[in-house]
């Protein structure tokens, strides 16, 4: 077993090595866990949906309510008008929830604890509502960074102010899922070195520790995926009607 | 049909009880911790961001410190502002 808790974290080569140009496109283990959550959330909603039940069983539940859950927080926070985001929206909330449980199966690899996926992930966002904004609302999106009733004097100083805030968002975002998926995870590397290394005497207390830690994650690791949603609705709420 | 319209007062009950469920269910334990993590990394990434965008137009324009300073500080009230925003927003989601 590894000692050293970062290990985990490590991103090799499966198969060959694929280079296109100077760019590597080899497949690692990183993908391969991002294919095996996709895989798992198809698999899902396929079988999910095949028999239409009028008392669904454990699997149509399982899908309906996930539906339902994502449609519900949508209207909650960014109205009707964001109906037709729905798809997204679904695929990110399932994506990033599948990634963040596949990484809580013993031997697997997380791939949201890596800080460039979470990343790319906001900045698609965040790209893609600043254009949706921009197109629905063309030049008058930019009065999003002009609250109302500011005296003229302070103006210049709210203005940046305003695109900082509005820059910070998709670091925001990234670095919240990454942090507290890396940060959980060694964690629980850390105790599960303890108990190794105390031994048969002291090794229970960190061994109920990581039990009780292993708990706490799954409870992270959907909320984070919760979270990551509901702030890409409140973001496309902000593109959508224009006003806090 | 008796039986049809059985199910469908059943389905009635059944929905009523959703509706109080979830209104209940709503300033869960779990929400909080969310909330919670959402805030505090509300305001880091602001000043990071602020930092970051002072320390390029400084080496933009050749005037090392003094951009980097104004643009931290201007970071901070971005990174206020943005509690205060989450918090507000919080604040109505409760009062719905």
């Amino acid at each position: 077993m590894a000692a050293n808790p970062m290990q985990q974290f490590e991103v090799y080569r499966i198969g060959p090595e694929i280079n296109l140009g100077s760019i590597n496109l080899s497949f690692t283990n990183a993908s391969l866990f991002m294919l095996i959550s996709a895989t798992a959330i198809l698999i899902l909603l396929f079988v999910g949906t095949k028999k239409k039940l009028l008392v669904p069983s454990k699997i149509q539940l399982i899908t309906e309510m996930s539906y339902s859950f994502v449609a519900k927080m949508i209207n909650d926070t960014a109205g009707s008008s964001a109906k037709p985001f729905f798809p997204f929206i679904f695929t990110l909330f399932m994506f990033v929830l599948f990634c963040n449980m596949v990484g809580m199966l013993p031997y697997s690899f997380t791939v949201t604890s890596h800080i460039i996926i979470t990343f790319i992930l906001a900045a698609i966002i965040f790209i893609g509502v600043t254009i949706i904004g921009f197109m629905k609302h063309g030049i008058k999106y930019l009065e999003l960074f002009v609250p109302k009733g500011v005296p003229i004097a302070l103006l210049p100083l709210i203005i940046i102010i305003e695109i900082i805030s509005y820059l910070s968002r998709p670091i925001s975002l990234s670095v919240r899922l990454f942090a507290n998926m890396m940060a959980g995870h060694t964690m629980l590397k850390v105790f599960g070195g303890f108990v190794i290394s105390l031994g048969l005497l002291g090794g229970w207390l960190p061994l109920g520790f990581s039990v009780a830690l292993t708990g706490l994650e799954i409870l992270v690791a959907f909320l984070q995926a919760y979270v990551f949603a509901i702030l890409t609705c409140i973001y496309l709420n902000d593109a959508l009607n224009l006003h806090h | 049909m008796k039986n049809l319209k059985e199910i469908s007062a059943r389905l009635e009950i059944a929905k009523k009880n959703i509706k109080k469920d979830l209104s209940t269910n709503k300033s869960s334990n779990a929400a909080s911790l969310g909330k919670a993590l959402k805030i505090s990394t509300e305001f880091v990434a602001a000043v990071v961001v602020g930092s970051l965008l002072g320390f390029i137009l400084d080496s933009w324009f050749d005037t090392r410190p003094w951009l980097t300073i104004s643009f931290f500080f201007m970071g901070v009230a971005a990174g206020i502002l943005n509690v205060i925003r989450s918090a507000k927003n919080m604040h109505k989601n409760i009062q719905k």
